[in-house]
């Protein structure tokens, strides 16, 4: 292997990241790359003119990527963003506002002192605490079930003496009989026993403070994790998106997961026109795994393609025999983790540190069937050659970081040119080391440090071995390693110092990373880097034999998947929003092709995103824009449009996601049984049982009813108000009819006074329906004497968030001595169980959808609107 | 990973007051913690109208450069000036740079900008923010170098070279360091021109004298030139080798073995595999004893045990009359065909089937024995598998035969490799198969009795 006769200079200094002493030799410019020394002579006038750099230009086919494949017919929860995590207060006492996971440090009685020093105890601030009493109503079986488990015997509980002296003991089972198909999933307005109320007096107190500090910890620590991943999601670190070269060139297969909890592998059989188009060929064929697929990766060594991958506990690698047919998955050899010889890419472990095993055993073969690929017990038969170990072999163990205190558990590894040393990595650096050689010693190749001029927080995200892409061209010693700023090149013989860096200024985590062959011979290799968020930037790394990598060219950056959103006709608000979401979702693999013999070399790129989706984008090599053509623009050709449109409505097929929260739902068995005799004419109360008896959410229109009532404040339409109405229509999720009724025939104004009448005359309707409801409610026998009409209740006036929160639970902040009488007080006062009720709607988090009447939340019980993220789109 | 979250609900100190609210301290730092924070203010400090249009001005450049449109690029950084005006003087401390660099970057690539403009604008940038004065002028010597400029370049190396801002700080002795060697480089490359004249004249012709001369003068401001940076630990190998080259044309042999020793052995370098290698060139140009050559390939072989010179390497050690060193030639060569990259080196393979038939007649089987332990559990798949026979013979048959006999002595005759190359039937290489067969039957270290 030649070594590069001349390395480009560089400085050496040791010591800690973000040393700003040093001057930083490497010039980040793009061009400085193309400025490599002239090797003797000054001849270099002539053979070192820019022109070298000025080439190479992918331009799109379309604007943005085009999806190659239907959606799945899961739905796809795009998870926390960060706008419900984070909640910025205090601004006020601050030069420096600094945002906070989901806490305000405005405590009430607002001081200097109080805001910025908020030294109190997170759980215990106000808002959080609003967010806690809501969730404990919402979901009481989490919170108080496994504590009503523990305390299934009877009881005692003291306190309350002068009251209650004859029964301080409660049986519980006997409570639970009472609650028996109410709590836990129980409606709060439904009914109260004496031995409930009870209950909740006596035991208030307690399970206020050990519930609500217990599941305030677990609630933080859970906000907290979403609010890592959020930033940084390491688990797709590599990609789970592969190409596997098929027996002709332009025929290969793509493998990736898919399915809502990505646990499905699937592999699609793609062919490549000469042109670079990928066609689908028949459906995927899929096997079904027992966890979520995090990478995937093939190699083909020794003329067999091997694919390997990774879950989160698990790792398991295949060999799909030649004649291998989606469909036909019979056929799978499962191997633990081999490593076959010395190329295939070991498959990285998170956490413990990386053990690919040497030698390994031929498995038993899972078959299509197969469950997550388990690591094998003690192999029984040697197939094939493969020497026999039957164990897993530990590598490397070390439960510090590498090169300073960094606590991140990450790891990872691959291969080097030397097929019995790895690298591995972590937060703070790479470092070889040889399996066969001492546990424990091994080579650092890089050092987050002042060696590579690193800025202070760098880190390690991503290390990939460049060599396995073929040992004609690159030298197949070369590393690369990525970190939130910039891109190092290294070479395994020259560790420490890095012969390329370059900052790629990409806006989120570049976790994947693909270097391709020369698309032609005698131009550079393309590097092609992802961000998470779906950025896509390709990079052109010349240098080979005696001539070290340098970039050639500026690098360019490709259209993402956001970019395609101008592809997909307009659509009204929600639906354009679901679109979006699913446009915008995170990249989690990345491969490409480029299928040979083309006049113009041709880049076929595909990108899977987080939500299973794949996408495709074609881009042709320009070796030589002339000087003055302006790039050309690409446009959407009427196909792409057509093939977007196709997939938007299979992807508005697809129900949506499930609301991560859902209401409480309430036994409605015997509600509904005394509900039978009475012949309830109209649409509404069918329409209420159904939704009753199938448990779901009760929505407007199941009660036959344009669901106008009262949406919001909305300024009353003119006759000509042509933007109101449509919005209002768009509202209601109508926006198509409106348009349809608009064209199809100029009604005119005639017609709109008379559909605002029947609105008005509908939502009459309604309120008085819902009074009716109320009064079958009333009828059903009470189950308990106390029971109380929710009709009567009175609505809980809106109260501050300050003030609201010492509601609930209800007895803090009161004085001891005052608490018994608000106890009898409040023991007297059927409301109780029912006023936390209006309560739990934080007044901090008014929304739009939670502005609907609260007549028609008593109406249809709690069976509210799913809320969290919906509201935000659109309006 | 957990330590950016903490810091966010951390409260805040009194000294973290001033500092911007992105957590860097120890934990990681991530640029797009930032935007995350944004999409949820709502309220408090706001960005002045002027920091939001630069700031989206920059991000917009910066989209046009990834988009390759310089035209564009262009016409924003026209308006990407004002930043130089900031109130906020931390940025405008910083804007001078990322001008620079934009600019630089856009000028390079636009079609139609040229030489001329490129001076203007670095000989204006220069002067903005005193700070990049010699960052820019190194750079701007730099693109006139490789315009064929080589007068200008060593006029703003010079104008560089003497330049002095506030107290000297060791960053900037570093890059006037830097800023002298590639002025001495610059110088060298005018001797070496110079040199290749010479060589074409004839050595009674009276300009003979005047060019050598001259020669003369050029090589002893450059040594002062060139010397200072090749003391600070680095990667310098472009100085090295030429400042080595005039000291070895003007006879100073002792002082350029200095310099190269220096270069490889200090230990506050990077282990530079070409420091090595300069200093073997060196020793081997000057005939350096064979145990002095062997000493020095012997750190490389350390450090690269698969470099080309390995095979070198393994010429002397074979050579060489020490019992050790012959043992070492044949651990050298199975640590060449180790890597990746070397698989098809044919002459490693030539090699290793003559020594390892040589190293088996001389009876030295437990050298054999040591070096294959160690790989007889992966070299049967990694380098005799079925697969490979039937490629080499396709792609290189004298390969495959040369494979084929180390396959056989290493591996003895039932080995796959082995098997399946002897049993082709080729006209030119019929003999040379009927002699591995009989090598192997012969030395063979699996079945040496028979």
């Amino acid at each position: 292997m030649d070594f590069p006769s001349s390395l480009p200079p560089s400085l050496f200094t040791t010591g800690p990241l973000g040393l700003s002493d040093v001057p930083d030799v490497s010039f980040m410019c793009s061009w400085r790359d193309a400025l490599t020394l002239p090797e003797s002579l000054p001849q270099g006038s002539e053979n070192a003119a820019p022109h070298v750099a000025k080439g190479l230009l992918w331009e799109p086919d379309t604007p943005g990527p085009l999806p190659l494949l239907p959606p799945g017919p899961d739905p796809w929860d795009p998870g926390v963003t960060a706008q419900e995590l984070l909640f910025r207060g205090g601004y006020q006492f601050r030069r420096q506002p600094r945002a906070v996971l989901d806490v305000t440090e405005q405590v009430s009685g607002p001081t200097v002192d109080s805001a910025t020093w908020p030294g109190l105890c997170l759980v215990t601030w106000p808002p959080f605490l609003l967010q806690l009493s809501r969730f404990l109503w919402d979901h009481g079986d989490i919170a108080f079930a496994p504590l009503g488990k523990l305390m299934l015997e009877n009881f005692k509980l003291e306190g309350a003496r002068s009251r209650s002296k004859k029964k301080t003991v409660v049986s519980v089972k006997r409570l639970l009989q009472d609650l028996g198909g109410h709590q836990p999933w129980g409606c709060p307005w439904a009914y109260l026993s004496q031995r409930q109320r009870r209950f909740s007096i006596l035991g208030g107190p307690i399970l206020s403070t050990s519930v609500a500090s217990l599941l305030g910890e677990l609630l933080h620590e859970e906000l907290a994790l979403r609010w890592e991943q959020l930033l940084l999601d390491e688990a797709f670190t590599g990609g789970a998106l592969a190409w596997v070269p098929g027996r002709t060139p332009r025929a290969g297969q793509l493998v990736y997961p898919a399915g809502g909890a990505l646990d499905r592998l699937y592999f699609q059989k793609v062919i490549l026109t000469p042109g670079g188009e990928p066609r689908a060929l028949g459906g995927p064929g899929h096997i079904r795994l027992r966890g979520p697929v995090r990478q995937v990766v093939t190699r083909t060594v020794q003329g067999e393609a091997l694919l390997a991958v990774r879950s989160d506990y698990h790792c398991a690698l295949w060999k799909p025999p030649p004649a291998w047919r989606a469909g036909h998955l019979q056929p799978f050899r499962s191997h633990l983790s081999v490593d076959s010889p010395g190329r295939v890419t070991p498959l990285p472990h998170k956490n413990p540190p990386p053990q690919p095993t040497a030698p390994a055993e031929p498995g038993p073969c899972p078959g299509p069937q197969a469950r997550s690929p388990q690591p094998p017990p003690v192999s029984r038969s040697p197939h094939h050659g493969w020497p026999v170990s039957p164990r897993l072999q530990q590598i490397y163990k070390d439960p510090e970081t590498l090169v300073f205190r960094d606590p991140c558990p990450w790891r990872w590894a691959d291969f080097t040119a030397h097929p019995r040393v790895l690298t591995v990595g972590d937060r703070t650096g790479v470092k070889m080391v040889d399996t066969q050689g001492p546990p424990g010693c091994g080579l650092l190749l890089f050092r987050g440090g002042a060696e590579a001029s690193c800025q202070k927080g760098e880190r390690v995200l991503l290390t990939q071995y460049l060599g396995d892409c073929g040992p004609e061209c690159l030298h197949p010693t070369l590393h690369l390693i990525c970190t939130q700023f910039s891109l190092y090149l290294l070479d395994e013989r020259l560790p420490l110092v890095p012969l390329l860096k370059w900052d790629h200024g990409l806006p989120s985590a570049p976790l994947l990373a693909r270097l391709l062959p020369p698309p032609r011979t005698g131009l550079p290799r393309p590097l092609l880097l992802a961000g998470q968020g779906g950025e896509l930037q390709v990079l052109h790394i010349a240098g080979e034999g005696a001539s070290a990598p340098r970039l050639a060219g500026p690098p360019q950056s490709l259209p993402s998947r956001s970019d395609s959103l101008s592809a997909f006709p307009l659509l009204e608000p929600k639906s354009q929003w679901r679109l979006r979401e699913r446009l915008t979702a995170p990249a989690i693999g990345l491969a490409a092709a480029i299928p040979p013999a083309a006049a113009t070399p041709v880049l076929s790129l595909f990108q899977l995103s987080a939500a299973g989706d794949v996408f495709h984008q074609r881009l042709r090599l320009q070796a030589d824009p002339g000087p003055d053509s302006p790039a050309p623009t690409a446009s959407w050709t009427p196909q792409a449009s057509a093939s977007c449109s196709q997939w938007l409505k299979a992807l508005l097929e697809v129900p949506p996601a499930p609301p991560v929260w859902a209401a409480p739902t309430f036994s409605h068995r015997r509600l509904l049984g005394c509900f039978e005799p009475q012949k309830a004419e109209g649409k509404a109360p069918e329409g209420l049982r159904t939704a009753m008896a199938k448990g779901r959410v009760l929505q407007p229109r199941d009660l036959g009813l344009l669901p106008t009532e009262e949406r919001a404040p909305a300024p009353e339409p003119g006759p000509e108000d042509e933007l109101s109405e449509r919005l209002e229509a768009a509202w209601e999720g109508r926006a198509a009819a409106w348009w349809e009724r608009r064209r199809g025939s100029s009604l005119g104004p005639g017609k709109q006074p008379k559909r605002h009448k029947r609105r008005t005359q509908l939502s009459s309707t309604f309120s008085s329906l819902s009074g009716r409801l109320d009064l079958s409610d009333a009828a059903s026998p009470p189950p308990s004497p106390e029971r109380t009409l929710p009709e009567a209740r009175p609505q809980p006036p809106v109260t501050p968030p300050s003030q609201e929160s010492t509601q609930e639970p209800w007895a803090r902040g009161v004085p001891s001595e005052r608490q018994q009488t608000l106890r009898d007080y409040m023991a007297g006062l059927p409301l109780r169980g029912a006023a936390p009720g209006g309560a739990s709607v934080p007044s901090s988090q008014t929304s739009s959808v939670r502005a609907a009447p609260s007549r028609q939340r008593a109406a249809v019980h709690s069976g509210s609107q799913p809320h969290g993220k919906k509201p935000r789109m659109g309006f | 990973m957990s330590d950016f979250s903490e810091e966010l609900i951390r409260p805040t100190t009194e000294d973290e007051q001033g500092e911007p609210h992105v957590p860097s301290g120890t934990g990681i730092c991530l640029p797009w913690l930032q935007k995350h924070i944004e999409t949820i203010a709502t309220g408090g400090k706001q960005e002045k109208d002027f920091a939001q249009t630069t700031s989206a001005c920059l991000s917009l450049i910066q989209e046009a450069l990834l988009k390759h449109q310089w035209q564009r690029a262009a016409e924003y950084m026209h308006s990407y000036f004002q930043i130089l005006e900031d109130s906020d003087s931390n940025k405008r401390q910083i804007a001078p740079e990322i001008i620079w660099r934009l600019g630089s970057e856009i000028l390079y690539y636009h079609p139609k900008s040229n030489v001329e403009t490129f001076n203007t604008f670095a000989d204006r940038m220069k002067n903005i923010g005193v700070m990049n004065y010699l960052k820019i002028s190194l750079q701007h010597a730099l693109y006139l170098l490789h315009h064929g400029m080589l007068e200008d370049a060593n006029r703003n190396l010079s104008q560089a070279e003497t330049w002095r801002y506030g107290e000297k700080s060791s960053s900037q002795e570093v890059l006037i360091n830097l800023i002298q060697a590639y002025k001495g480089l610059l110088q060298y490359y005018i001797w070496s021109k110079k040199k290749m004249e010479l060589s074409q004249l004839d050595e009674d012709d009276y300009a003979y004298n005047t060019a050598s001369q001259n020669m003369l003068n050029h090589s002893w401001k450059t040594s002062i030139n060139l010397c200072a940076l090749i003391q600070i630990p680095g990667v310098w190998d472009p100085f090295v080798k030429s400042y080595v080259e005039m000291l070895e044309f003007y006879g100073d042999q002792d002082g350029a073995r200095e310099v190269l020793t220096n270069y490889a052995y200090d230990e506050k370098f990077p282990s530079n595999p070409n420091a090595h290698i300069y200093l073997y060139n060196f020793l081997k140009r000057e005939k350096a004893p064979r145990e002095k050559l062997i000493s020095v390939l012997k750190i490389l072989y350390q450090i690269v045990p698969s470099h080309k010179l390995m095979l070198e390497f393994h010429r002397l050690l074979r050579k060489s009359e020490n019992e050790e060193h012959h043992k070492l030639g044949l651990e050298v060569l199975f640590g060449v065909l180790d890597f990746a990259g070397c698989t098809k080196n044919i002459t490693a393979w030539k090699y290793l089937a003559k020594y390892l038939r040589q190293t088996l007649m001389g009876s030295h089987l437990a050298w054999v024995q040591e070096e294959w332990n160690s790989r007889k559990n992966w070299w049967p798949s990694f380098h005799f598998s079925y697969f490979l026979a039937k490629s080499d013979w396709k792609e290189d048959k004298t390969l495959a035969c040369e494979k084929a006999l180390v396959a056989g002595l290493l591996l003895g005759r039932g080995c796959r490799y082995f098997r399946n190359i002897s049993k082709q039937d080729h006209q030119v290489l019929k003999k040379k198969i009927k002699q591995v067969k009989k090598s192997v039957k012969k030395y063979s270290i699996v079945n040496p009795g028979l």
